[in-house]
């Protein structure tokens, strides 16, 4: 049974100009039926295979493959991303921004951070937290006594604690577009860029406040290691949060969604940034990521405790969030 | 008359071209300077990395503190003898793309 579905799956993979709604649906009863099917095939053979969008490709090849993909689209990256979601995933970064609530001084791991995106709304969200708390400081010691004043002035020389973001991503083109990105927009201080693997952080154990990894972890090839790369680097008592596609929870949004994934995205892939297979590629991994419950139980079995998550825009977006104890 | 006309205006047009090229020369050079020193600069800056990085940066394979070489623009871990390249002020460390530092051909490997 495995074994058919591989070929139907192979079949429908040859012929990438068929109708793609039908495509789409006939796929899916593939994957519904064939996942445990298929999962079993898979751990039976020596060298394991993983899926890279609806194909199944061997774990060595995943890698290279998302890297490729992101290679190609980094400089339309930003453009894209606001003409697939009509620029609601400003939105979707600005709640994380919201839930997460970072007060000045602290320390974040961007993962597959790429451009910068989160990063950069961190480093916004604690200036502006600084200087509202500022002012509130201000406006409680309207009639100082000479000893407010004389404290005041000495704990002002320290300054505003430095907030720190450092944004880490597997694909250089990424991070280069991320760095100019930086650069026009006057941001020097407090932000760093590395080039490092999710399963491997080129971290120190217990070294962030927070970590999060928006719209990345789907394309991770062991997402179970990034969980445990994640818990390693942070502190006790820091955060780990994920912003990721999920599973629409009504059914007739799940339709009008899926209808314009696989029917208005690629086309848009094609249109703006020259590469139809990446935003197929795109919509299908959407598809193979497991759902707000299973990954809250693989945040669970990670070692993160008080593990909740929130979904936006019913469902298409979903913030996992849970900490370090 | 009309020669002497002409001589004084293109000397004075001559001077006045020498004199405002001058300083325009010299608005150049010092832009040019000053570009070339912030071309310096910025490169300097985008090809130099972030010390303070090396504060929590550790090798992702063995987890070991790293050493910053600045004349080969690396990060060496000395224990595993592999050097993590720096290109544009990034740290590459992807242990794929490290260079072993001794004389084996054994690429490392993940």
């Amino acid at each position: 049974m495995a074994a058919s579905i591989r070929a139907l799956r192979f079949f429908f993979n040859s012929t990438p100009n068929i109708h793609h709604v039908s495509r789409c649906r006939i796929k899916h009863l593939c994957c519904r039926a064939g996942i445990t099917g298929c999962r079993g095939y898979s751990d039976s053979t020596e060298g394991r295979s993983t899926h890279f969008g609806f194909q199944t490709v061997p774990e060595e090849e995943k890698a290279e493959k998302v890297y490729k993909v992101f290679e190609s689209v980094a400089e339309k990256y930003d453009v894209m991303n606001d003409a697939m979601s009509l620029g609601i995933h400003r939105l979707w970064k600005d709640t994380l921004l919201h839930i997460m609530n970072p007060q000045p001084g602290l320390r974040l791991l961007d993962t597959a951070g790429g451009t910068g995106d989160i990063s950069f709304r961190f480093l916004e969200y604690t200036h502006s937290m600084y200087d509202r708390q500022q002012r509130l400081r201000a406006k409680s010691r309207q009639t100082p006594s000479w000893q407010d004043i004389t404290e005041h002035y000495v704990s002002d020389d320290a300054g505003p604690p430095q907030s720190r973001a450092v944004v880490c991503d597997i694909n250089k083109e990424m991070l280069k577009v991320g760095k100019q990105k930086a650069e026009t927009a006057g941001i020097t201080t407090g932000l760093s860029w590395v080039a490092g693997d999710a399963e491997e952080l080129p971290f120190d154990d217990d070294q962030f406040d927070i970590y999060t990894i928006a719209f990345g972890i789907r394309n991770v090839t062991h997402i179970e290691q990034a969980l445990q790369e994640a818990l390693r680097v942070l502190k006790p008592g820091g955060r780990f949060m994920c912003l990721e596609f999920s599973k629409v929870t009504n059914p007739l949004l799940a339709r009008l969604y899926d209808a314009y994934s696989f029917q208005m995205i690629p086309v848009l892939g094609e249109v703006i940034a020259g590469d139809w297979k990446s935003y197929q590629y795109l919509v299908e991994s959407i598809r193979k990521f497991p759902d707000q419950e299973t990954f809250k139980e693989m945040i669970e079995d990670a070692g993160f405790l008080c593990v909740q998550y929130f979904n936006l825009t019913g469902g298409i977006v979903a913030i996992h969030s849970g900490f370090k104890l | 008359m009309s020669h002497a006309l002409r001589t004084l205006a293109t000397r004075v047009f001559s001077v006045q071209r020498s004199v405002s090229a001058q300083p325009l020369l010299r608005l150049v050079k010092i832009r040019g300077q000053q570009r070339s020193r912030s071309d310096g600069v910025k490169d300097s800056e985008s090809q130099a990395f972030d010390v303070s990085l090396l504060e929590f940066l550790v090798c992702p394979l063995s987890k070991n503190p790293l050493r910053y070489d600045e004349k080969s623009n690396e990060l060496i871990n000395e224990e595993l003898g592999i050097a993590y390249p720096i290109i544009d002020g990034i740290p590459n460390m992807i242990p794929q793309d490290a260079r072993m530092i001794h004389k084996t051909e054994k690429p490392t490997e993940s």
